[in-house]
Parts: C-alpha cells; sequence; structure tokens
C-alpha cells in the first residue's frame, strides 16, 4: 500500500473528494467492462443517455463492480479467477487504488459496499479448500481485514440487504480452482444457495432449491428497497430439462420460482446473465445472451409480462423511465426508446454508479 | 490411430440408421460415423476390462484400450454423457486438489461395501477410468490385496455400466433428439444441433490446449511436469494423440461442404499430427527443459490456432457463430 493510495482512500471514505473532477467530462450514470476491437479490455463510464463518459484501459477481461453509495466511485472487479480490483473516479476515471486478492484467493467479479462506505464486501474463492469466502475491506486504506464463509461454494454477485446490516449472496455451487481455469470441478454434487448473512458472517437464512434443480446455479442477483431478492440462474444440467431461472424471495416467506411460456422459457437455453428490478420495484428483469433476449417479470408475482429481442443482450440497469441493456455487439439501448452504438463488446453488466 | 479408424468404418454399418430425406446431413453424419462407433468401441473396450484379471500386467493393456477408447469420446460432453453424471463418473480430470488418492486411500483402508448400488454413491473422484491408473501405475496403490481386486472390479463394473449407458441413449433416443426440432424441444433447430457439435469440438481443442497441455507446461518460470496427465501410465502426449485424431474426424465431418475451410482446416491437423509423433516425450517431462518445451508449446499454439479458424472461419459458414457474451458467460 503506497502513501499515495492512503491517502486517496482516506479522502474517499472521509467524503473530501474535490466536488469538480480533474477531467470535468460529466460523471457517468453507469459503469460496463468492454472489450476493444483492437482485443484490450477497457473500464467504460456511460452517461445517463449511453454516451461515454470515459475509457480506462485495465489489464485483463473485467467483469462488474461496486457502486459507492454516495460517491461517484466504483470499484471494478475482475471477470474470475482474476485477482485484482480498480477502485475508479468516476468523474475521469482515474485509478485511486490497485487491489489484489491473497495467496490461496481470487475475486468472482463482484462486490459491494456497506450502507456508511467504510468497509467492502467481497465474494472470492478458497481454492485449496473449494470454500467460498467473503472479504472484508476497509475502504479507507483499502486494505483486506479479514473474512468470512460465504454459506456455500462460488460466492457470486452480493448485495446490502435495505436494513445494512445484513448480506445476501449468491452462492453458484460451483467449485473451479485457478489452475483448471473456469473448469467446473463439482457439478454432480454442486449445491448452490441464496444465503443471507450478517456483517459479521453469521448466516441467518438460506435458500436452497429443490435436488432435482441442484444444478441451477444461482448467480446474479438484485435487492428490492423493501428487501425482496432477486436473483437469477444459469442451468449446467440436462439441456431436456429447463427448470425457472429467476427466483423471488423476501426473508421468511416461500421462494417463487418465475418463468415464461414454454417456448420463450425455452429460448433462453438456460441461461440468464442479469438481474434487476426497475426504479419502482414492480418489475423485475433479467438478460439471456444465449436467448438473445431480456424478459420482465412482476416483481410481485413473478408473473410473465414481456419478452425484448436484443442479440447476445447481458449488461442490465434501469432509471426511472425503464430498463437499459447492452449488448456483445455494441448496443447501449433503453427500453424506452434511446438507443447507442459503440466499437465496444460491452462485458456481462452495467452498474449503476451513485452519487 | 490407423488401426482404430479400421475398426470405427467396419462398426459404422451396425450402427447407422436409415437418414431421412429432410435430416441435417451433417448431423447424421457426425452422429453415425463419428460418435456411435465410438461409443461402440468404448462399451466394447469397458466390458474387455471387466474380464481381465486383477493382476496390473495382465489390466494395463485393457486400461489402455479403455482409455484410448474414452478419450476418442471425450470432447462430446453434451446430452447422453452429461445424463446422471456419466461422464463424471468415468473421467474424473483434471483433479487439481487431489481428490482421488484421497479417496482412493480411504477406500482400500475400509470395509464399505463395493456392490454396485452402493459404489455407485462413492465419490465420483474414486469410480472412474483415472482411479484405476492409480491402482494399475502407482506404487502407492498397487500392494496386490483382495481389496484392491474388488476396488479394481468395481471401478470396470462402473465403467461399463456407464458407457453402456451413454451408447444406448445416443441409440435410442439422443441420434432422433438431434434431428428433430421444436419451440420446445432440446434443439429448436439444425442450427443449434449443428451448433451443439460445433462447440464439442471446439470444447475438445480447448481442453486439450488449456488443460492437457496447459496444465504440465505452467509457465516458463515455473514448469509443472507432474500435472502432465496420466503421467504415471506415461500416457500424456498418448491423450494428445487420440483426441486430436477424434478432433480431426469431427472437424473434416463440420466442414465438409466448404471446400476451402475443410482443406485448411486438413492442412492445419496434417502439420499437429506430424507434430505430436516426431515428439518423443510420452509424459511431457520436457516442459522444465527450454528447448523441449518448446516442442510441447508448438502442439498448443497449433490447437489454438484450429480453434481460432474454425471459430472465425467454420462457425459463421455452418450458421452457428456466437456473441462475445453467449460464447462466454459467467
Amino acid at each position: 500500500m503506497t502513501s499515495r493510495r492512503a491517502f486517496l482512500g482516506g479522502l474517499l471514505a472521509s467524503g473530501l473528494l474535490p466536488t469538480t473532477g480533474w477531467a470535468s467530462v460529466g460523471a457517468p450514470h453507469y459503469i460496463s467492462a468492454a472489450k476493444t476491437p483492437n482485443g484490450t479490455y477497457e473500464l467504460v463510464g456511460l452517461s445517463k443517455g449511453g454516451d461515454i463518459v470515459f475509457s480506462l484501459p485495465i489489464e485483463d477481461r473485467g467483469h462488474a463492480a461496486a457502486a459507492h453509495p454516495t460517491a461517484p466511485i466504483v470499484v471494478a472487479f475482475a471477470r474470475r479467477p482474476g485477482d485484482f480490483a480498480d477502485v475508479v473516479d468516476c468523474r475521469d476515471g482515474r485509478v485511486l487504488a490497485h487491489l489484489r486478492a491473497p495467496e490461496g484467493r481470487h475475486f468472482y467479479g463482484h462486490g459491494v459496499f456497506s450502507a456508511d462506505a467504510s468497509r467492502m464486501y467481497v465474494p472470492e474463492n478458497d481454492y485449496e479448500n473449494g470454500q467460498g469466502m467473503i472479504s472484508v475491506w476497509d475502504t479507507a486504506s483499502y486494505t483486506r481485514m479479514g473474512e468470512f464463509s460465504s454459506g456455500g461454494v462460488g460466492p457470486h454477485e452480493i448485495a446490502l440487504m435495505p436494513d445494512g446490516a445484513h448480506l445476501v449472496v449468491a452462492n453458484g455451487g460451483i467449485e473451479t480452482h485457478p489452475e483448471t481455469g473456469r473448469m467446473m470441478l463439482n457439478l454432480p454434487e454442486m449445491a448452490p444457495n441464496l444465503s443471507y448473512l450478517t456483517l459479521d458472517g453469521t448466516v441467518v437464512e438460506q435458500v436452497a432449491l429443490d435436488p432435482q434443480w441442484h444444478k441451477n446455479s444461482i448467480r446474479h442477483l438484485d435487492v428490492r428497497a423493501d428487501g425482496r431478492v432477486a436473483f437469477a440462474m444459469q442451468w449446467e444440467g440436462d439441456k431436456g430439462e429447463m427448470p425457472p431461472l429467476l427466483g423471488l424471495h423476501s426473508r421468511g416467506a416461500p421462494l417463487i420460482l418465475a418463468q415464461a411460456d414454454a417456448a420463450a422459457h425455452r429460448a433462453l437455453n438456460g441461461y440468464a446473465g442479469s438481474v434487476v428490478f426497475s426504479d419502482d420495484g414492480r418489475q423485475v428483469a433479467m438478460t439471456s445472451p444465449r436467448g438473445n433476449q431480456m424478459q420482465v417479470f412482476d416483481g410481485d408475482s413473478g408473473a410473465f409480462l414481456r419478452a425484448v429481442p436484443a442479440v447476445d443482450v447481458c449488461g442490465l440497469s434501469a432509471d426511472e423511465a425503464g430498463f437499459v441493456y447492452s449488448t456483445g455487439a455494441g448496443l447501449v439501448q433503453h427500453e424506452g426508446g434511446w438507443a447507442r452504438e459503440h466499437a465496444l463488446k460491452w462485458d456481462n453488466h452495467m452498474v449503476r454508479v451513485r452519487g | 490411430m490407423r488401426l482404430l479408424s479400421i475398426v470405427f468404418l467396419a462398426l459404422a454399418p451396425v450402427v447407422a440408421t436409415p437418414v431421412w430425406a429432410d435430416d441435417d446431413p451433417v448431423i447424421t453424419e457426425v452422429i453415425d460415423t463419428h460418435i456411435l462407433p465410438r461409443m461402440e468401441v468404448l462399451v466394447g473396450a469397458t466390458e474387455a476390462l471387466k474380464t481381465a484379471d486383477c493382476d496390473a500386467d495382465a489390466l494395463r493393456p485393457a486400461f489402455h484400450e479403455a482409455m484410448d477408447a474414452w478419450t476418442a469420446v471425450s470432447h462430446l460432453r453434451f446430452g447422453p454423457s452429461e445424463t446422471d453424471n456419466r461422464a463424471f463418473a468415468i473421467a474424473f480430470w483434471p483433479d487439481p486438489r487431489a481428490k482421488t488418492p484421497k479417496v482412493l486411500g480411504r477406500i482400500l483402508t475400509s470395509e464399505a461395501s463395493l456392490a454396485p448400488a452402493d459404489f455407485a454413491k462413492e465419490s465420483i473422484a474414486a469410480r472412474g477410468i483415472y482411479a484405476l491408473e492409480f491402482l494399475l501405475f502407482d506404487e502407492g496403490y498397487m500392494a496386490e490385496t483382495p481389496r484392491r481386486c474388488a476396488l479394481i472390479r468395481a471401478i470396470s463394473d462402473n465403467l461399463a455400466t456407464q458407457a453402456t449407458a451413454i451408447r444406448d441413449d445416443w441409440r435410442n433416443t439422443y441420434r432422433a433428439t438431434m434431428l428433430s426440432y421444436s419451440d420446445t424441444a432440446p434443439y429448436r433447430s439444425s442450427a443449434e444441433a449443428r451448433q451443439e457439435l460445433f462447440k464439442a469440438m471446439q470444447t475438445g481443442l480447448e481442453f486439450a490446449s488449456a488443460t492437457r497441455l496447459g496444465r504440465p507446461l505452467g509457465t516458463f518460470d515455473r514448469p509443472r511436469p507432474k500435472r502432465a496427465e496420466l503421467r504415471r501410465s506415461a500416457r500424456s502426449l498418448r491423450q494428445i494423440e487420440v483426441t486430436t485424431e477424434s478432433l480431426r474426424d469431427i472437424a473434416m465431418i463440420l466442414s465438409r461442404d466448404f471446400a476451402g475451410q475443410n482443406a485448411e482446416l486438413r492442412a492445419k491437423f496434417d502439420v499437429l499430427q506430424e507434430r505430436i509423433k516426431g515428439l518423443d516425450d510420452p509424459t511431457f517431462a520436457g516442459v522444465s527443459d527450454p528447448v523441449a518445451r518448446l516442442k510441447i508449446e508448438i502442439l498448443q499454439q497449433i490447437m489454438q490456432d484450429i480453434h481460432e479458424y474454425a471459430e472465425l472461419e467454420l462457425a459463421p459458414r455452418l450458421g452457428v457463430a456466437a456473441g462475445f457474451n453467449a460464447l462466454d458467460g459467467d
């Protein structure tokens, strides 16, 4: 940890960031990782209208980011099994700190800040033991303070519950090891779950699927203001089975699994990439790059509402007017109408910048 | 490999089923001349294992036959091979956390029943052909005890059971599944079925280059010879030879309607097979030597080149090009 990093990190935590940006390009509304036409990787800031605000070269393929709750700061994570993350000032794309997973761990590509932004919680793989961990980072210095079990194997997306006192983690259930890249090592025995944990790692509730669907990897999630959790799944089992790919859960209540009518559901090819609630929470959308569409459901009942075709769609976010999605072909599209084409392959996730 | 090919040809007419006028000929040819004959060989080789004596010298030739037969279908990881985790129960590798030797050690020193119904519940790490290698080639697991012999029997039975189930599903249902399409079926069009076959070829190339070669190669500064596949039985290079023969076969069929791509793929596989033949390093021990290492790296580069060429030149012509996110999700 250099003193410059410590200094900048301290500024972040204390909210003393300068209020005018170094580059004055305007803060982005979204962050997404992307691949450029010449094969390099970038972290890109997008305006609310889908225009590029900044592009920041990164050392390898990115995945998603943790958004600071009040400042225009994100921590952008490498795609698994990457072991790096960049703390970025979104007003100009400046890298404020560069994080590394410790020996024996790698990141999964997601993370989340605490409500007061003093901590960051990051899913990691303890790959020599095949166990999921959540590491705790002090955001004043961006040092890793400790870790606790994620409550499962392969923790992927993580979110803070609205009470600020609990985390919800999608434990995908899939064991991997960096020696064997992204190869899935435990498919016959995989057991995904959705785990609710206190901020010091006590599991307070877990939701698992029916055993016949134990190969349905719970990977991505979003949380509504009232604590309702939507999660999206990726089916690793038999092609012919086609289980639901969307779950809706409120703590203490029964799990709702949602799916479209048979043909529209089949069209997803067993794969959902991102999931978000609409701003008002009434709807929930998920994207399927292997189904070339976004599907939208009722946020309470799980009733299927509509499918929106989009080739190689995966990144997904929302503003007050509707859902916004991005594709591997370079499109950024608002469901309400506007669209922007960029000479980039947008990677799996769009993250909304706060502050 | 020439000998194996003759066996496949001889078997092909036995298992071929009538081709309907509107069946996609690429798909039928892959299934009838590439998949089904190789599955037949796998069933035969695993049945032969069951009847061999427990003595390591007696069993080793049957082990090699069975491993050749498995490796020749190891890229076909969809449908029948994945039902009930059959392929995992045949082949658990790579094993970065060394589960196989751990579970084998536990079973050998326990008295737990090895009857098929009980053994089926045992960890997949110890039920397959990679576990058998330890029992036949690793001094630590070769003491000739009744327990070891019973375990060899249990593994051989399991292998034959799994192979037969995969073969039967291909014959009885999955061939038809890959040729009949509807909006709610596993394949909605022949393009999706072609994509499955294309993906199998690409996955096989990736697995060979990133794992079969990549694991022992490690990095230049830190080569990992002990990670070579099946080094105990000195089969590391043989694995590359066998899988390459199979991948070439499916590549030739998938590209049969595109003369330029077919010729180019043939030329690339020629170079690859020539290089494999010229390599005298059965366990990839050479990864630690800068000069010998280069020869192994070249195999990897050619495989990556074939993979990339197929993605760019063959996939679009087959109508199976996949997007950035669709191809490689997370």
